[in-house]
């Protein structure tokens, strides 16, 4: 008997030894340990555990237990239910609130190893299955949908007899993303996700955890696509929306700001009156008299003239027709001069010598009108003489003419007009009665403009007047036309028409006086001379109107200066041409009588043609007759119609 | 004389006074059926009490994990193996099984007797937590409160008892346990000898237990919500 043991161990030595010489180790098991136990319904529960190193030999592991408050140690009734190193503890063999000791043995040829005890409670380790039945539909709210998840406990777990209390947990995510969203569900098998993306695909999951235990494993993942509740076509729609409300916006925005500007361009303002130079206020406080006096421009009319030169009259032509001729056309001249004294208006615009003969008339009318009147009457009453000799004494030309000549000028007055722009020559117009000799003479008449109206002296009242008898019985007519390359406007008229009677009687009238005077040369500065009259012996008389102050007392002055009152000749076109000749001592007043008397000449100048020397008496204007005769107050001489004369 | 039949008389007016004041104050306020009065239902009653049951089981179960952390048990298994709590001898189901098979009134009376079990113990836990230096004053506030509790639930477990039994489900053999002055078990001083640990580790057990009494009792009773 001993030999047998002792040779077992010697067996054992042997074979020990002889392991130990192959090179190979053996040793006893590794410790094992427990990793966990896991009850699913607070029912049953396992433990799992894992061996240590096996040493090299085949080892075993074995569970044993203890009860809690018992020394009995229980082997593990399952090792297989629950798998490779596992413990699984049935319903009979498991007992809640009892702590258990639980122990594992891993042993092989060596030895055996005994693992750490660990002490459990099954309540504390309930780890329940994850829910089950996890059904998620889509539900519609107002249109909207949302995912309505349910699910069940799982089977095992019996929450229906209170025995467990399960509180669970979801969590969703689309497919396409990373991040869960979690949502605590609490005891209740249900629950609703809002906000979903239309068209997206979900994922859910559900697990549970009883009320003291571990979480359970998440379900398997329900997948779910949400349906298209918002069309694809919508979003295209409202961001073009968007975008034309955007650039409406930007337009309103623009037409606010440039509004005025556009306006503008669209419907162009009227343009409101404007009157330069008058002030819209005055309107506005409505006063008219206050209104018409701003019309009115202080410079229209123009009563200056801005330029002399162009109111230049350069010559006045004097025609003083041949006692044939002026028997021959006394009647066509009649007519010419009745034609000029209408409305014979040149090519100056605006300046027709009506116009202007027109204002002067109208001018010299109103101051004239009762000297005219006076004359007239005195004209019937007495002999020409007498009137003309009242009429040098009087203010103004005297005029003589012929009853037929014109109507009105009954009285036999010549009509003259004063010649203070027309250097006419001077006749010595009194007591001289003038055959049928007058010469051609051509004077030159200045019109008026040389001299404005306002500033010359030039009055109808100048002295020096020669007056011109009237025509007795001459029947002769001529007419002066002076020629006036310029006239202006209202001025400037200077209208020497004479309208002889056949009879040229010219007869010096009243100036004997002034032939006295005329011997003492008096600076005499007449550069026109008024034609008076012509007398029958085709003399033209012709007085000279001192520029200067003329008035009746003064008409002793002998003109100054140089006189036209010789007549040079008569041109080819039937213009009396005038000399002037600074009068000198010695110079002499012709006698003008009628035809019928001697002529007598005396102090015969060397001009050929007797002179017609104005008288120094001084020259009365006076404007009477036809009215379109009438000279203004300052004396325009209007546009006579003038015969040659002939030659003498 | 006079003095002295005036003090008879006035004292035999308080009595009567007394006497008639301490018959209303016993009599329950809320009656059945009185107006203006909201009776609570059983399943409301069961409901508070659960879940007055599971909050004291946290707080448990929080100064548990706290005890642990301070005070790592020894490795001595076998002291911790026969660790015996003072309730270990209130017969208690330890499955479903037997916690369904146990009637109703029987199951009711073991939570009245755990709760009463654990009144004393927890009141001197939480003296010997307060005067412990090695505990903050949470845990102190929580022992406290946890003692609050227990003694809470066992009033509202004795108010569903009393509802049951009014309610015909239960017999009347359990108000004998209602009286303040039940006679403690034998072993009902041994919980003096129970270290803190053990103490925290048997209550948290216990609560656990009553709090799944209770569901157990209103799934069965009561089965409409959260059953």
């Amino acid at each position: 008997m001993m030999k047998t043991s002792a040779e077992v161990n010697l067996l054992l030595l042997l074979l020990v030894f002889t392991l130990h010489v192959k090179g190979m180790r053996y040793s006893p098991p590794g410790k094992p340990a427990l990793t966990r136990c896991r009850s699913p319904e607070k029912e049953t529960f396992t433990c799992w555990w894992e061996s240590g190193s096996d040493g090299g030999l085949p080892t075993t592991h074995a569970l044993f237990y203890r009860k809690e408050n018992s020394e009995a140690v229980y082997e593990c009734p399952d090792y297989r239910t629950a798998g490779e190193n596992s413990c699984f503890f049935n319903k009979n063999n498991t007992s809640i609130w009892v702590s258990y000791n639980i122990t594992v043995v891993a042993s092989n040829a060596l030895g055996s190893t005994f693992s750490d005890p660990v002490d459990i409670d099954v309540v504390y380790i309930v780890k329940p299955n994850h829910p089950e039945m996890v059904t998620v539909t889509v539900l519609e709210d107002k249109g909207w949908p949302f995912l309505r998840v349910s699910w069940e406990p799982p089977h095992k777990a019996d929450t229906r007899s209170g025995w467990i209390t399960l509180i669970y947990e979801l969590r969703v995510k689309l497919e396409e993303e990373n991040d869960w969203e979690m949502h605590l569900a609490g005891q209740q098998k249900m629950f609703n996700i809002f906000s979903l993306r239309s068209g997206g695909t979900y994922l859910v999951q559900v697990r549970c955890k009883p009320d003291h235990g571990f979480w359970s494993e998440w379900s398997s993942t329900s997948y779910i696509k949400v349906p298209d509740y918002i069309q694809r076509e919508k979003p295209m729609w409202v961001l073009i929306t968007c975008f034309c409300a955007f650039i409406f916006l930007i337009l309103t925005w623009l037409l606010h700001m440039n509004g005025h500007s556009l306006k503008d361009f669209i419907l162009p303002p009227v343009p409101g009156p404007k009157i330069r130079g008058f002030d819209k206020q005055l309107l506005k406080n409505g006063k008219s008299d206050e209104i018409f006096s701003s019309l009115v421009v202080s410079g229209f009319p123009p009563t200056t003239s801005p330029n002399c030169e162009d109111l230049l009259v350069e010559y006045l032509e004097v025609y003083v027709p041949e006692e044939q001729e002026l028997m021959e056309e006394s009647k066509d001249l009649h007519d010419i001069c009745l034609k000029s004294e209408g409305c014979t208006s040149d090519s100056d615009s605006g300046r027709g010598s009506c116009d202007s003969h027109t204002l002067l008339m109208d001018k010299f009318r109103e101051a004239k009108e009762e000297k005219r009147q006076r004359d007239q009457e005195k004209s019937r009453t007495g002999t020409e003489d007498q009137r003309q000799q009242k009429d040098w004494e009087e203010e103004g030309l005297t005029y003589a003419y012929e009853d037929m000549v014109s109507p009105n000028i009954s009285s036999g007055r010549v009509k003259t007009w004063p010649s203070l722009f027309s250097p006419l020559p001077q006749y010595s117009s009194s007591r001289h009665n003038q055959k049928s000799s007058l010469e051609k003479a051509k004077k030159h008449c200045f019109s008026d403009s040389l001299f404005p109206p306002g500033s010359t002296s030039f009055s109808l009242d100048q002295g020096g007047q020669t007056t011109m008898e009237a025509i007795r019985s001459s029947n002769r007519e001529f007419s002066l036309r002076i020629k006036q390359p310029h006239l202006l406007h209202s001025h400037t008229q200077a209208r020497c028409q004479l309208q002889a009677h056949s009879e040229v009687n010219i007869s010096s009238i009243g100036c004997k006086q002034a032939l006295g005077g005329l011997r003492s040369p008096a600076p005499h500065s007449a550069e026109y001379v008024e034609v008076q009259r012509v007398n029958e012996e085709n003399t033209v008389l012709l007085q000279p109107v001192e520029s200067g102050h003329g008035h009746i007392d003064g008409c002793s002055q002998l003109p100054l200066g140089k006189d036209y009152s010789r007549v040079q000749g008569v041109d080819r076109y039937n213009r009396l041409l005038l000399k002037g000749e600074v009068p000198q001592e010695g110079d002499c007043l012709y006698d003008y009588q009628d035809m019928t008397g001697d002529r007598t000449e005396n102090c015969y100048t060397s001009s050929s043609v007797p002179s017609i020397q104005k008288p120094t008496a001084c020259i009365h204007t006076v404007i009477m007759g036809h009215d379109e005769m009438v000279l203004a107050e300052n004396g325009y001489i209007d546009t006579l119609t003038a015969r040659t004369l002939p030659n003498y | 004389m006079s003095a002295n039949i005036r003090k008879v008389w006035v004292e035999v007016v308080c009595v009567l006074l007394c006497s008639s004041l301490s018959g209303v104050c016993s009599a329950p306020l809320c009656m059945n059926g009185q107006n203006g009065c909201h009776i609570l239902s059983l399943s409301d009653l069961f409901d508070r009490v659960i879940q007055h049951s599971a909050r004291m089981h946290g707080i448990s179960n929080d100064l548990h994990s706290e005890f642990e952390q301070y005070f790592l048990p020894s490795k001595n298994q076998i002291g911790r193996v026969s660790r015996n709590c003072h309730t270990s001898t209130i017969l208690t189901p330890n499955g479903k099984e037997n916690a369904q098979r146990m009637a109703r009134q029987e199951l009711t009376e073991v939570i009245l007797k755990l709760l009463l079990a654990w009144r004393d113990p927890l009141w001197h836990f939480h003296q010997s937590m307060a005067h412990h230096p090695d505990f903050n004053k949470f845990s102190s506030n929580k022992a406290l409160e946890m003692s609050d509790m227990a003694h809470e639930l066992r009033k509202g477990v004795e108010k569903v008892a009393e509802k049951m039994q009014m309610l015909g489900i239960i017999s009347n053999s359990v108000s004998s346990l209602a009286s303040p002055e039940a006679p403690l078990p034998a072993n009902g001083h041994k919980w003096r000898l129970m270290k803190d640990y053990d103490l925290l580790y048997c209550f948290r057990r216990d609560s656990n237990k009553v709090q799944n009494y209770l569901k157990i009792l209103k799934c069965r009773i009561v089965p409409e919500h959260g059953c």
